[in-house]
């Protein structure tokens, strides 16, 4: 199938590799088809775009790339729309926001992204972790501010 | 706004699937029971209300974002092989790209 998208044109994808979210994703209700690709020009970073609207898409990422001891911790009612017995058996996208200066990139740790190869069906869920934000910054390490010059 | 008074353990419907039962009340602090269908999201509106405004803020990110990350992809691990990612997707070289200024040679 092809998808019209604003960001890259059009995409020919197999309809195989469309998640579906039934509960679409908050702020976005009515929009329910997704698919993730890897970023065109290379990089760790994929997108999540949407089939249903050329123009919606967001910056997803493993956490474990940024964040090791990133939990999601959920119960089991959470994980049955979307046909997942245990979360093990999917695998967990969070959102990132870009800003201009792209390293105050920021991730979403309280509103990760289930998914469900099995079913082809995904879920934002909402954590209650009171440690994890919503701007998470990723580049934030020790070992990235090594690698910046420290003057302004 | 309808306002309906309810004693501990009583309970309201909204329409007929959604049942929200009155716990607990301790001091100003309310503990709700909530039945609802899987297909019924239910959150704590100000969590709601910020998850939401941080989707909102991602869905603005333009295709350029990720240029000249590669000094900052290089501090992060590897991703995972994720299932269920399109792996190639590449764009289609005959599909118009609005405001495509990137002058790539064909």
């Amino acid at each position: 199938m092809i998808v019209a998208t604003t960001r890259f044109g059009n995409i020919e994808i197999p309809e195989s590799s469309v998640y579906s979210f039934p509960e679409g994703i908050l702020g976005f209700g009515p929009i329910k088809l997704y698919f993730i690709m890897n970023n065109p020009k290379g990089g760790p970073f994929r997108w999540l775009q949407a089939v249903e609207a050329a123009n919606l898409a967001f910056v997803v990422c493993e956490p474990q790339m940024f964040k090791p001891d990133y939990k999601v911790r959920v119960r089991p009612e959470d994980l049955a729309g979307i046909e997942l017995e245990k979360i093990e058996d999917g695998f967990v996208m969070v959102i990132l926001t870009v800003p201009a200066d792209p390293k105050e990139m920021t991730a979403n740790l309280l509103g990760p992204i289930i998914f469900n190869p099995k079913s082809m069906k995904a879920k934002q869920i909402v954590l209650n972790e009171p440690g994890y934000t919503t701007k998470y910054r990723i580049f934030q390490q020790p070992s990235a501010a090594g690698k910046q010059p420290e003057s302004k | 706004m309808l306002v309906l008074s309810r004693q501990k353990n009583e309970a309201i419907m909204i329409g007929d699937d959604v049942e929200i039962t009155i716990v607990d009340i301790k001091g100003d602090k309310v503990r709700l029971g909530i039945k609802a269908p899987l297909s019924v999201p239910v959150h704590r509106r100000e969590v709601y209300i910020e998850i939401k405004q941080a989707n909102v803020e991602a869905a603005k990110v333009g295709t350029e974002a990720l240029d000249g990350m590669g000094q900052f992809a290089a501090m992060l691990g590897k991703p995972a092989d994720a299932k269920g990612v399109f792996p190639a997707a590449q764009p289609d070289p005959n599909s118009a790209r609005p405001g495509g200024s990137t002058g790539k040679p064909k």
